[in-house]
């Protein structure tokens, strides 16, 4: 019997990779995919790397592959998005050592700006074959698949698990590592790896990038065999003759409520784009209805429909696109709710639940306890109010400064937006100043330019970088501001103030974000200078820092005169520590939570803290 | 067998954990497991969820589909209330006597609710379970972040499923030298917690 593991899906595509011989491992962290990069970096003869963003680290991967090294990419679907224009220029020119790019999805947005569906732009538009994996067994499984099929078809390999199937733990078998059996070597190939828009000779004089697309359309039929042949797509049968299409996630899903259900319904299990043509019509031939369960867009269903008119197959055909909700991640629930209203018979096997008879409130999420960036939002937030000033936010942390209580930024869109929608808004007209504010690992990511276009048009903003020296919000993963990379080698640790100061900016300031009064007295001179100038916000993690034992004050005890306090709130709606807690028209420290990080005390005005 | 635990509370109180003692213990009885978190953006306090689906036959959702949860682990009292309607209709529940108030309600802008209106709702639910002092305990012991192990000692008195001496075994392996002991401490604090709650010597 093969060993078992009992790792989380994640871990899972990693080993899937480790096992397959992957040799370059690169990525940018990312819920729901962080920890395949994570686990992979166990390894030591793979390199393994926190890029600055996914565009960077899918070139790194392609660059190994060229080299006939396997090689992985790794990401969440917004970072996907980075990384596109790349994709569309490799999947013209293919790869040699296998390539396989994963990109997870967050149907839901549990942690995420939004549920976009990334087999959209991987495959609807770059035309590149994916894999959606139903649980982390099949996980690994299909990258491993994967790197033996994108060395064969010359093609990239996409899987996409959703945040489900990332997260999910079960026993996993493991297998042998092995490889390719390839030495690295590059060699010249310029009619595909030169991606310009260059005349052919031999071609008649055909541009390139339609003689590359041509091969790329070329690929399809051979990759249509493949999935027909594949062990990720297979037929059940079941009574009635209504199908159920199974896909990724909704496999588990749909054999989940048959299991509460006791029926056995007909069930095609679909795990890869292309579709397998011949299969699914073979299956719909005995059906009059298909149900496609699938996360999150209607992607299948459309294809499906094309597909059946173009064959002239005749069945009706619901999924995502109205009859299953449009919005939202599938569940069981979803599946059994659907076959009661197909099979109405079946509503008093679905388990009823009652909700109790109370009031609950949300909880929203917030800064540690103990965090550096509540001093920095507090006195920003005063800065704004005083001066009617603008905040345009960005990703990380510190964007929980937008939410009850602080309602600080007033714009959250992706990765790098908030330096160049502040210049937006301050060539609009307005006379409101403007201010953004940007985690240190999003600056790097996808801040940096817009940062330098700002610059260089000597746009009046105040950029505020929030630097506590790690990837906070996905699990403290190293950037370009890190001294050491993933495995704890030495990195050059790149120094955002130098950075900032080269490229011009009017002044670069760096402050002790604990330091309320040092914060606020840097607002109030950037504010007044021409030009971009930059507040740099550095002191580390608190819930990294409390872990190594490097946290950014000393503690000190803090209690609140009650006789003191007049009830003002400042301590609450412009500052918000979870620790101070609010009843009875006074404030109130619950010492139990307090982490002893003493900013409060320069938050009361009337010195009711100390 | 088929058993359903879910674990809910909020960031930093270390459901994790919880979670992979009792994933291990029931691998080694040669069980199916599969398990998920789920959890908003990560640790900052916001409410974390732990599935945990144990089965002699192939599981298929790692998320338990709601009303199919036999029990529920309460490590913060709001964030089990939030959960309670995925227990199944005769679904028990254990709840740590502990609030971590929302930003909302420290602010007043929002009323976390009391301990009477608590008490009337879960009996109205006419479900069956055991309100216990973890977190005290644990505090007692040196540490509330042992609440998780003292919340594992206590399902372990609760459900005849587990056994509480090989349960104790994976506890003592999967924990660092230097807390050994006092989780260990915490686990049999747990047990007592529930054994006096149902009236046992
Ligand atoms: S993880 Fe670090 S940066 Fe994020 S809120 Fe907590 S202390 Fe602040
Ligand atoms: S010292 Fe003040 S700000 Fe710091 S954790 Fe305690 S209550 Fe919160």
């Amino acid at each position: 019997m093969a060993k078992k593991e009992y790792l989380m899906g994640n871990e899972a595509m990693g080993r899937g990779a480790v096992e397959k011989g992957v040799k370059v491992v690169a990525g940018y962290p990312g819920t729901p995919a962080s920890e395949v990069l994570e686990y992979a970096a166990k390894y030591a003869d793979v390199r393994v790397e926190w890029c600055i963003n996914e565009k960077v680290a899918l070139e790194i991967a392609l660059g190994a592959s060229l080299c006939h090294t396997r090689a992985m990419a790794v990401m969440k679907h917004n970072g996907t998005n980075v990384a596109l224009d790349f994709l569309m220029h490799l999947n013209y020119t293919g790869v040699r050592g296998g390539l396989v790019l994963i990109s997870g999805d967050d149907p839901g947005g549990n942690s995420s700006q939004n549920e976009e569906d990334s087999r959209i732009i991987t495959h609807l538009d770059a035309h590149l074959p994916v894999f959606d994996p139903w649980c982390p067994q099949e996980a690994k499984d299909m990258v491993r698949a994967a790197f033996e099929l994108s060395e064969k078809t010359e093609l990239c390999f996409i899987v996409r698990p959703v945040m489900r199937v990332c997260h999910a733990r079960s026993q996993v078998s493991l297998e042998e590592i092995t490889g390719n059996g390839k030495e690295p070597f590059f060699t010249d190939d310029r009619s595909r790896f030169i991606m310009s828009a260059v005349k052919e000779p031999e071609a008649g004089g055909v541009l390139r990038p339609v003689i590359r697309h041509r091969w790329l359309n070329k690929k399809q039929p051979e990759l249509l065999q493949i999935m027909e042949d594949s062990p990720f797509n297979h037929v059940e049968k079941g009574e009635g003759n209504i199908g159920l299409v199974a896909c990724g996630i909704g496999y588990a899903y749909v054999r989940e409520a048959e299991k509460i259900l006791g029926k056995k319904f007909p069930v095609l299990k679909l795990g890869t784009l292309p579709l397998p043509g011949d299969k699914v019509a073979g299956f719909a031939h005995r059906m009059n209805k298909l149900v496609v369960y699938e996360d999150s867009e209607p992607i299948v269903e459309g294809m499906l429909k094309e597909l059946f008119y173009d064959r002239d197959i005749k069945v009706e055909i619901v999924g995502r696109s109205g009859f299953l909700p449009m919005e939202g991640e599938l569940s069981t629930g979803i599946v059994l709710k659907s076959l009661a209203a197909l099979y109405p018979e079946l509503e008093k096997s679905v388990p009823r639940t009652a909700p109790l008879e109370i009031k609950i409130p949300v909880r929203t999420r917030t800064q540690c306890v103990g965090c550096a960036y509540r001093g920095l939002l507090h006195a920003l937030k005063l800065m704004a109010r005083k001066t009617h000033g603008v905040v345009t936010g960005d990703i990380g942390c510190y964007d929980a400064g937008s939410f009850l209580p602080l309602e600080l930024q007033s714009t959250i869109y992706c990765m790098g937006s908030s330096i160049p929608m502040a210049t937006g808004v301050a060539y609009s007209g307005t006379k409101q100043p403007v201010f953004s504010i940007i985690g240190d690992s999003t600056f790097f990511h996808n801040g940096v330019l817009g940062l330098i276009n700002a610059i260089h048009n000597a746009v009046d903003m105040v950029a505020i970088v929030c630097d506590n020296r790690t990837t906070a919000m996905t699990g403290f993963q190293p950037h370009p501001g890190s001294d050491t990379d993933i495995t704890g080698r030495p990195a050059v640790a790149i120094d955002i103030a130098k950075l900032a100061t080269a490229a011009g900016a009017t002044s670069a300031r760096t402050v002790n974000p604990y330091n309320i009064a040092e914060v606020a007295g840097a607002l109030e001179k950037a504010a007044k200078e021409k030009g971009v100038s930059v507040i740099i916000a550095s002191s580390p993690c608190y819930l990294l820092g409390r872990r190594n034992g490097d946290i950014g004050f000393t503690p000190r005890k803090v209690s609140l005169n009650p006789d003191l306090c007049n009830g003002c709130k400042i301590c609450i709606e412009y500052f918000g520590c979870p620790a101070i807690h609010f009843s009875n028209k006074k404030a109130t420290i619950d010492q139990a939570a307090c982490v002893e990080c003493g900013m409060c005390v320069a938050v009361c005005q009337r010195g009711a803290i100390t | 067998m088929n058993l359903n635990i879910l674990i809910a509370g909020v960031g930093g109180q270390g459901n994790l954990f919880a979670s992979s003692i009792l994933a291990e213990y029931f691998i080694n009885q040669g069980h199916e497991v599969l398990a998920v978190e789920t959890i908003g953006a990560a640790q900052r306090g916001g409410s974390v969820v732990s599935h945990l689906r144990i089965s002699d036959d192939e599981i298929y959702s790692p998320l338990i589909p709601a009303g199919k949860v036999d029990i529920i682990l309460g490590f913060e009292t709001l964030e089990m209330l939030r959960n309670f309607q995925m227990l199944a209709a005769d679904g028990r529940y254990l709840l740590n006597d502990y609030q971590e108030p929302t930003v909302l309600c420290n602010m007043e802008m929002d009323t976390y609710p009391t301990d009477e209106s608590i008490a009337a709702a879960l009996k109205k639910s006419g479900k069956k379970g055991y309100l216990i002092k973890a977190t005290e305990c644990a505090r007692e012991i040196g540490d509330s972040l042992l609440t998780n192990v003292v919340m594992v000692g206590a399902l372990c008195q609760l459900s005849p499923l587990l056994n509480r001496q090989e349960v104790k075994q994976v506890l003592a392996g999967k924990s660092p030298v230097k807390v050994r002991e006092p989780n260990l401490k915490a686990f049999d604090a747990g047990g007592a917690l529930v054994k006096s709650a149902m009236g046992q010597p």
